[in-house]
């Protein structure tokens, strides 16, 4: 992904054509535009439209030729920028329809439009300050940004969140995936089961190393019900997770004050 | 002035991993006037901002903390290994933009501002700690709510949300692009 997408104001005095089409879902948006609103957004100005007076069919147009230039779908994005399209048809049709009395202003059928349009214009407006900040910040370096140097000092245990122990756990699914498929072998395995398995596996092993556990799994469904059972016994606060460094694997072990409890029973 | 207090206040701060805010530091010096405090902090700053010092000391998320100057960015990287720091790609900023200034919002509220769904956007920005989720709206479906974080003032050198680019700054920004048309 590109950092800054070139303004499109400033780099085409025509409306942009697709770059050559790859296979992942960004294109529409590569091709300078964050999305419908910006397309719409870059017509007017190039349009020199005055956005609470914007000339629907025209725009529409416009825009509906960028569409059409487009060679690759790609379903997801284009509902984005076909929705707008079909929002600008809609308020043609009703600017068209015969009535009685003129509409009064607060009536327009293109407020809808027009609210939203200058709603993004102001936020993308603030990016561009926001980025100016940032651009300087990111020259600053903070001593809670600092990331632990590599290869020295003893690394502390940290607490971790829900997000980094799933990204290990995708991250374990991707190697799996990686390996070639096999024949599903008909083995049911009950959440209850496997906690008592590991529950019994932290007793005699104190600790447990999160990925190499998974990876000696034989199946995916096992997999996945092992990280249900962590979670469910990190929630049940009868074992602690922890990871020394992002993207590294999990530690898992016992809660010393479960296990008491546990004795007790 | 070369007093002690000033020499105390910087340790204080010194030692601080997030920003070292004015009442932290009264509530170690118990009997220290705030306007000495903040005088003291006042010339910290001065005396950092001036040449011949790599590090400086910054007012940013409603405290002191310090920094290192930017025009050591390089080296600074070269030791922690960091080839390039990365900017926020420019679908993450907008969307960063649209919570920032409408908080607090749902995924919904923030892609409808965008136009463009923005889930793997707030993702990212989760990640990154610069959006923290505060709850679930009463509404179908109880969405998560998001604002930003302290995290996110830091990012972006603000004491606060006020200090985000007004109303007449945006304005402003927009009279220039109109400009730049004509």
């Amino acid at each position: 992904m590109p950092e800054i997408a070139p303004d499109p104001i400033l780099a085409a005095s025509e409306i942009p054509i697709p770059s050559a089409p790859t296979p992942e879902g960004y294109q529409v948006r590569l091709d300078v535009f964050e999305g419908p609103l910006d397309l719409l957004l870059f017509l007017i100005r190039k349009k020199k439209i005055d956005i609470h007076d914007i000339p629907i069919a025209a725009i529409t147009r416009n825009y509906l030729e960028y569409l059409n230039r487009k060679t690759e779908i790609n379903l997801d994005r284009e509902a984005e920028f076909l929705f707008v399209a079909a929002l600008l048809i809609y308020i043609k049709s009703q600017m068209l329809l015969p009535r009685e009395t003129d509409l009064a202003e607060h009536e327009d059928p293109r407020l809808v439009l027009v609210n939203r349009l200058l709603e993004y214009q102001k936020i993308k407006a603030a990016c561009s300050l926001l980025r100016e900040r940032e651009d300087i910040q990111i020259l600053q370096w903070k001593r809670n940004f600092v990331p632990p140097l590599r290869g020295e000092s003893e690394l502390e245990p940290v607490e971790l969140s829900l997000f980094d122990l799933s990204e290990s756990f995708f991250l374990m699914m991707k190697r799996r995936s990686a390996d070639e498929t096999r024949t599903i072998r008909g083995r049911d395995v009950s959440v209850e089961v496997k906690m008592k398995e590991l529950v019994g596996l932290l007793r005699e092993r104190h600790m447990f190393d999160f990925l190499e556990y998974f990876e000696a799994n034989a199946s995916l469904e096992e997999a996945l019900v092992s990280f249900f059972c962590i979670l469910e016994l990190v929630k049940s606060r009868v074992a602690v997770a922890v990871q020394d460094e992002l993207f590294q694997t999990i530690r898992v072990w016992l809660r010393k004050d479960a296990h008491r409890t546990d004795h007790h029973e | 002035m070369n007093s002690p207090l000033k020499n105390i206040v910087e340790s204080l701060i010194f030692v601080s991993q997030e920003p070292l805010t004015l009442e932290r530091i009264q509530a170690v010096l118990e009997d220290v006037p705030a306007a000495d405090i903040q005088a003291a902090v006042d010339e910290l700053i001065a005396d950092t901002a001036a040449d011949g010092r790599g590090v400086q000391i910054i007012h940013v998320g409603g405290g002191w903390l310090f920094s290192t100057k930017p025009a050591f960015d390089r080296e600074v990287r070269r030791l922690l290994q960091i080839e390039r720091k990365n900017r926020l790609s420019s679908a993450g900023l907008e969307t960063l933009a649209a919570i920032a200034y409408r908080q607090p919002v749902t995924q919904a509220e923030v892609s409808a501002i965008r136009g463009v769904d923005s889930t793997s956007s707030l993702k990212t920005l989760l990640e990154k700690g610069l959006i923290k989720i505060v709850g679930r709206k009463k509404a179908p479906g109880n969405p998560l709510v998001y604002r930003t974080s302290g995290e996110f003032l830091l990012y972006l050198g603000l004491n606060g949300l006020d200090e985000l680019p007004s109303e007449e700054e945006i304005a402003k920004i927009l009279q220039e692009d109109k400009a730049a048309d004509a």
